[in-house]
């Protein structure tokens, strides 16, 4: 009901008059939050149904967003926002559930896999539960399913299945005839994510081929190369997507290269894994102003606003000195470190001030 | 000023930043959990006002209904709105918390504000000729500025003041009296103006416009009541924020003596530059904690509510360096700085012989 406010033009015109703010429909939110979590209008709400183990360090989360949310396509990522500690904490997963199932219950899944140190994927492993109302944003990411069909390979590691399993799912529901094999790479066997569902859709789908390698359970770790291209039929007519460490995807790259696959046929969705140090040497690096379309890169401890002014942008500043907040921007990814306190930021979107904001490896500014 | 060398300021420094970095390290779940609760008072205040209004030919709900309303004003500028564009909750990374987005419920737009208080007023405070908010460019209140018949009348200036309050803080950034000075033409002030009548008209349109055209057949009630709740805002904020900085005891400084400051020293400027007063759990929170003024004024970005947590350390440090520390209750303060309005308003002479406490309070170091 209240979500009027945002869709009408005139009434969103008068709500800003009257509680002085870009997203008048978030102003009732603090009551209605108290009502119903589910009515909060500054973000799209997710209400977590169930939570099930994958394997020992993976779970699955069940959510049902509210009504408005948009809806996604096979393969996309979200933004999710949750309060840790009175922190918001945003940080980007793929959906592993496909659209059909959201289009028939209302629900999506995250896939998500404990990283060391990670803050936000083990608060959710330790602390999430099922009932609780978490923030959603809408879907993005072009790592879609090939239309019209076509041959396709897929490489995932380790938990980079995700996205690869809400497209296997659309595809075997769609009565995908084109050979699809997916090659997926995990350390050992209880390492694999939704087995269950994997091994269902093999036996179900019969376009579909599952080749599933552990790499460290031997005594030579078993890394993709060539032999297990090999074994693909048909690989050069086939659309490739890759999903998992940094490592895997360099390889597969390089080898599905060396086999005159080219690039507009190879498809690669990133995760990363937050490396924040404190050493004096890893301070600086590549810093872009999103605003500007500027790329700079930066040494030692010079902070973001001499950075910026240094590349004759002006950003609003006020003391220089970490008091005032003049300077406060929106950073968008990368991390930096407190000049005042030593301490790092986290790797996602948030609030720095630019006066005492030291960038340790590429960072991402909005200004 | 009390003067201290270059290694008792630096011992300054990191006493204060010590209370400062342990607060920061504390910083979580209860912090988030007392805004946003200050942050639902206000919207029941608010709605509740403002559902309360249109039944104000009752005169009981009338009063109920202005102040709910005035109440709500309040707290959203004084321990929401100030203290969220400090930058205080800023760690929380909420948009509807930020400091550089976070518009007011008053006529002086955020970004105005950002830059007269929380830049000029914060960083040089009380330096007379680089602190606006000495005065207000209206009063005088230190012998710093020559006694001029027109000071004789400043009383009335400041009653004004307090009532209009928020116009008056809305225009602070157009600087008029540089503009009557031709330091800078009006010319330049367009953009400000600009923005100052779209906030203005905002305002003016929601309470005096808006609101009691939709309740139109008791519109005069609704224009009253609202009308009654600016007041009640204006004259109380503008009582708090004399309080903090025009008491008798608050110091003031000279351009000369703060050049090329360092950091212990604009510490020591915060401590003697500003004042505190006492009373209840709700005078603080009505007051945005402006009642701490004192550790308002050395730590602007740490969440308000910390600071009477604080205030026992702060005090400490204070007397280990033997800087006053400027506190008393409420009535005293206030009358304080009724008595330097009134003070300087008066010849030099005829102020030395009437009220001789503030015949060498002030300017001199």
């Amino acid at each position: 009901m209240i979500s009027v406010l945002e869709k009408s033009s005139t009434l969103h015109w008068l709500g800003r008059q009257l509680f002085n703010r870009d997203d008048p429909a978030a102003f009732f939110d603090p009551l209605l939050e108290r009502i119903n979590p589910m009515w909060v209008q500054q973000y799209t709400p997710a209400r977590v149904t169930a939570i099930y183990n994958e394997t020992a360090d993976t779970k699955t989360f069940v959510l049902a967003p509210a009504k408005r949310w948009q809806g996604f396509e096979a393969g996309q990522h979200v933004n999710i926002c949750i309060d840790i500690d009175g922190i918001r904490r945003n940080r980007t997963f793929s959906l592993s559930s496909s659209p059909i199932q959201w289009r028939t219950d209302g629900t999506v899944t995250l896939t998500i896999k404990r990283l060391p140190g990670g803050l936000v994927t083990n608060w959710m492993h330790d602390h999430l539960e099922p009932d609780t109302v978490i923030g959603l944003g809408e879907a993005f990411g072009d790592f879609r399913v090939p239309a019209p069909q076509e041959p396709a390979l897929y490489i995932a590691g380790g938990s980079g299945i995700t996205p690869v399993l809400s497209q296997l799912e659309t595809m075997a529901a769609s009565d995908y005839r084109a050979p699809v094999t997916l090659l997926y790479f995990v350390r050992t066997q209880a390492d694999v994510i939704a087995a269950e569902k994997l091994h269902a859709l093999a036996e179900r789908w019969p376009a579909f081929t599952l080749k599933v390698y552990a790499t460290s359970e031997t005594e030579t770790p078993q890394f993709l190369s060539d032999l297990h291209l090999d074994e693909v039929p048909g690989l050069p007519a086939r659309r490739c997507y890759l999903c998992g460490p940094k490592g895997l995807m360099d390889l597969a790259n390089d080898l599905l290269y060396r086999r005159g696959i080219t690039e507009d046929r190879i498809h690669s969705t990133f995760f990363s894994v937050p490396a924040a140090s404190l050493d004096t040497d890893t301070l600086g690096g590549a810093v872009h102003f999103e605003r500007s379309n500027l790329d700079v890169s930066s040494e030692g401890d010079a902070v973001l606003l001499e950075i910026a002014e240094a590349a004759k942008l002006s950003p609003r500043y006020g003391c220089r000195m970490g008091i005032c907040h003049q300077c406060s921007c929106r950073k968008t990814s990368g991390t930096v470190v407190n000049r005042l306190t030593g301490k790092a930021s986290g790797p996602g979107e948030e609030t720095i001030q630019l006066c005492v904001s030291v960038p340790s490896g590429p960072v991402s500014i909005d200004i | 000023m009390k003067t201290m060398n270059e290694t008792q300021l630096k011992e300054l420094e990191q006493d204060l930043d010590t209370i400062r970095d342990q607060v920061i390290a504390d910083l979580g779940e209860r912090d988030a959990r007392y805004i946003r609760r200050i942050v639902r008072l206000h919207r029941s205040l608010e709605v509740g006002g403002r559902v309360l209004m249109p039944f104000g030919f009752i005169p009981p709900v009338f009063i109920a209904a202005t102040t709910a309303l005035g109440l709500s004003k309040i707290i959203e500028n004084m321990e929401i709105g100030h203290n969220v564009m400090h930058g205080q909750y800023d760690w929380m990374n909420d948009p509807s918390l930020h400091s550089q987005t976070y518009e007011w419920d008053t006529v002086c737009t955020g970004d105005s504000w950002r830059r007269t208080h929380n830049y000029e007023h914060h960083t040089y405070t009380n330096i007379i000729g680089k602190d606006r908010d000495y005065g207000y460019a209206l009063l005088r209140l230190s012998d710093d500025d020559k006694w001029k018949p027109a000071h004789s009348l400043q009383f009335i200036n400041y009653v004004l003041l307090s009532v209009f309050f928020q116009w008056g803080v809305g225009l602070h950034e157009l600087e008029s009296e540089r503009i009557r000075r031709r330091e800078i033409s009006v010319r330049e002030k367009i953009p400000f103006l600009k923005d100052f009548f779209r906030k203005g008209g905002r305002q003016a349109f929601k309470d005096y416009v808006f609101f009691p055209l939709v309740t139109f057949p008791v519109a005069p009630v609704v224009l009253a009541g609202n009308i009654g709740a600016n007041l009640i805002r204006n004259l109380w904020s503008s009582t708090v924020i004399f309080c903090g900085h025009f008491t008798q005891d608050a110091e003031t400084f000279s351009e000369e003596e703060c050049e090329g400051e360092s950091k212990g020293h604009w510490y020591l400027r915060q401590l003697t530059g500003s004042s505190n007063f006492t009373g209840g759990k709700w005078m603080h929170v009505l007051s945005g904690h402006l009642s701490y003024q004192v550790e308002h004024h050395i730590f602007p970005d740490l969440p308000a509510h910390r600071y009477p947590e604080i205030s026992e350390q702060v005090q400490a440090v204070c007397r280990k360096h033997g800087i006053p520390y400027n506190t008393g209750t409420f009535a005293r303060q206030y009358s304080t700085v009724l008595k330097r309005i009134i003070g300087y308003s008066l010849p030099d002479r005829m102020r030395s012989r009437l009220l001789p406490e503030f015949s060498s309070a002030g300017a001199q170091p």
